[in-house]
């Protein structure tokens, strides 16, 4: 990676981590807020705890430079789940349906700097 | 009817089921449980990454074509060596070493009996050289110990004696790790063998540990250069006077590349090393085909004889043999000028390296054997053979290989992958890359940690323990007094064999 596109890379990882640690600390809290999203999904407890023990994970992974590119591969995952989500059971009614927009793209961007520390990708891609 | 699997049509099935999988997930998590997401993101992802290999990509046939089944190929592809090796590979086949050369050192090492059952893996069917014994094997008290004395020609005052026919072959700081070298030389001291530095620059751990040292002096000559490639006398001299180094060997070419230099890749220069030999972190350090004081065969042996006047310790030359016509010309040179190198190793072509280009590691130079009967003849011919003793390397790992070089006109032995097993080497192949699964060639400190140093060590001892052990046996087995008496008619050399080839061919034409 060039000096710029590290820091490019860098700067959004942070960016996800900010958005991503308070709504893995709200999860894993049983902040109201969170119980009652999981309820009308139907998750309640469990699917709470489990997306929030991966987005905590995925914020731990992005914080290193060797494992970055599973935490964004895992953002997008799960990013795209809470898409789903808004479109099919919530709707766009508040702020976190356009922060789960731009996470799924700040994500997608980070792999794509980091696509070639995907190790099975980059064997083949060299 | 053959059954057969199309992976065209599984490959095709299965880029219409991701899709398709995908969109039945999302009903599940619509219709069912919210669960049923989890899947339809993963198959979401999976349909992402499948039409960019079908679509997208344009450098890779397979994923072209077959999508993200087609990974499997490659998968399969980059573990197929250790599968291979670990699940399919025969006891006779693998290269450069198959298993049972490989745990036959791994058996001397460890310092276990190598006694085996039943009967020999190897061929017996006029296709290899056997050693023939005597009627009348000898005991051992009557036979002279081994020694050699490399300087005696010269009437030099630092001559230096070898008690023991082995030694290990240049393995620089460099293609070697930290820890290898040290258990290497500390191995060598225990087992009071000499060891070459290899063309690495000041040999700094080599003299840490206090081995008794054959320095070498490659062609870009690291640690003795002038900036201009050439050689600094001072310096040279400086270093010879250190008390570990015992000999000197000029490189002027090795097996596995001959006619090229040296090459260490830039994944294993560290700033140690860059220090060590002078040359710039980040590119790979490719040194000259040649030295540049050697530009014909009068130059050639001018050079010998100056580095000899420089050192006052004895001065050998170490060469992988290409036209014996050439080689006998550089005889003649030397007659001429009547300066001889203390000592020659010859380097077949399936000597082992670091790194080199692959045309000249399968394509170049004389195999070990034919190399080393036309050396002796030709040195025998133009009666100069009493002048220097021979070393000769390339797979002379295991006891009756290096007895057969010793028939075939050799002094002593010299090994580097021999000793590479010992120490651990699984013959992954890697020793360019640094990333070196056992810890031997590469500069990774958490691969090297696995490499004890003293525990290797003692592996190195016991391996030359072992040698020497069969090394009596089989003089005593052949009947043969003193290890110099040791010649061709200890040999069963079979028709097939290239060596019987070459044979005829010598003793038909012979002026080569
Ligand atoms: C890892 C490695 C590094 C080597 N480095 C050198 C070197 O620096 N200079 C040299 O002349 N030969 C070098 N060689 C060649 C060996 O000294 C030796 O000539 C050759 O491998 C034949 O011996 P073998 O078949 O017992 O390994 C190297 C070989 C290996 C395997």
């Amino acid at each position: 990676m060039k000096p710029t596109q590290q820091i490019v890379s860098w700067v959004l990882q942070l960016g996800i981590i900010a958005l991503l640690a308070p709504a893995a600390y709200y999860k894993l809290t049983g902040h109201n807020e969170s119980t009652a999203l999981f309820t009308t999904l139907g998750m309640e407890p469990g699917g709470r705890y489990i997306i929030g023990f991966l987005e905590a994970t995925a914020c731990a992974l992005l914080l290193t430079p060797n494992s970055a590119v599973h935490g964004a591969i895992l953002t997008l995952g799960i990013m795209i789940g809470a898409i789903i989500a808004h479109l099919s059971k919530i709707w766009f009614d508040s702020m976190f349906a356009y922060f789960s927009i731009a996470l799924v793209i700040a994500s997608s961007i980070v792999i794509y700097l980091r696509r070639k520390q995907i190790k099975s990708i980059a064997r083949m891609l060299n | 009817m053959a059954a057969s699997i199309n992976l065209h049509k599984i490959s095709r099935f299965a880029n219409l089921a991701i899709p398709s999988m995908a969109v039945l997930f999302f009903l599940g998590g619509h219709f069912v449980s919210f669960y049923f997401h989890f899947l339809t993101v993963t198959f979401l992802l999976l349909t992402v990454v499948n039409l960019f290999y079908l679509y997208i990509q344009k450098k890779h046939t397979i994923l072209r074509n077959f999508g993200i089944l087609g990974q499997a190929r490659y998968i399969l592809e980059s573990i197929g060596p250790e599968m291979r090796q670990y699940l399919f590979a025969n006891d006779t086949e693998e290269r450069p070493f198959n298993r049972i050369e490989r745990s036959e050192i791994y058996r001397k090492a460890k310092g276990i009996d190598s006694a085996s059952s039943f009967g020999s893996q190897l061929d017996f069917d006029n296709s290899e050289i056997k050693v023939r014994h005597s009627m009348y094997p000898v005991d051992r008290e009557n036979i002279k110990d081994f020694a050699l004395t490399f300087g005696e020609e010269r009437g030099l005052e630092n001559t230096y004696t070898i008690n023991k026919p082995y030694i290990i072959s240049a393995m620089s700081y460099g293609a070697l790790g930290k820890n290898a070298v040290q258990a290497l030389t500390r191995g060598a001291r225990m087992a009071g063998i000499p060891i070459n530095t290899g063309e690495g620059g000041t040999p700094k751990y080599h003299m840490d540990e206090g081995g008794e040292l054959i320095f070498q002096m490659g062609t870009a000559k690291f640690g003795v250069r002038n900036d201009d490639g050439s050689l600094n006398d001072e310096k040279l001299r400086k270093l010879c006077a250190e008390p570990s180094i015992k000999m000197i060997e000029i490189k002027l070419s090795q097996g596995a590349k001959p006619g090229k230099g040296g090459l260490l890749p830039k994944e294993k220069i560290t700033q140690e090393i860059s220090d060590l030999r002078g040359v710039p972190l980040g590119q790979d350090v490719v040194s000259p085909a040649h030295h540049i004081e050697c530009m014909c065969k009068q130059s050639t042996v001018a050079f010998i004889k100056r580095v000899q006047d420089v050192c006052m310790i004895p001065v050998g030359v170490k060469i992988c043999i290409g036209k014996t016509s050439e080689f006998r010309d550089m005889v003649r040179e030397m007659k001429a000028q009547n300066v001889f190198p203390d000592f020659l190793a010859i380097d077949g072509a399936e000597g082992g390296t670091g790194a080199a280009p692959k045309a000249f590691m399968d394509g170049y130079g004389m195999p070990l054997m034919p190399a080393l009967f036309s050396a002796n003849k030709i040195l025998t011919e133009e009666g100069v053979r009493g002048r220097m003793k021979i070393i000769a390397a390339g797979k002379l790992i295991n006891s009756s290989k290096q007895f057969i070089a010793l028939a075939l006109g050799a002094d002593a032995i010299y090994s580097a992958r021999g000793f590479m097993l010992s120490l651990g080497c699984i013959q992954a192949m890697l020793c360019g890359n640094n990333t070196c699964p056992v810890g031997i060639t590469t500069h990774d400190p958490s691969l090297q940690k696995g490499l004890i140093v003293e525990e290797k060590a003692k592996r190195i001892a016991n391996y030359v323990k072992g040698l020497e052990h069969d090394f009596y046996e089989m003089l005593a087995a052949s009947g043969i007094k003193d290890a110099k008496d040791i010649n061709m008619d200890q040999l069963y050399i079979p028709d097939d064999t290239a060596l019987a080839d070459q044979i005829n061919a010598l003793l038909k034409n012979a002026n080569l």
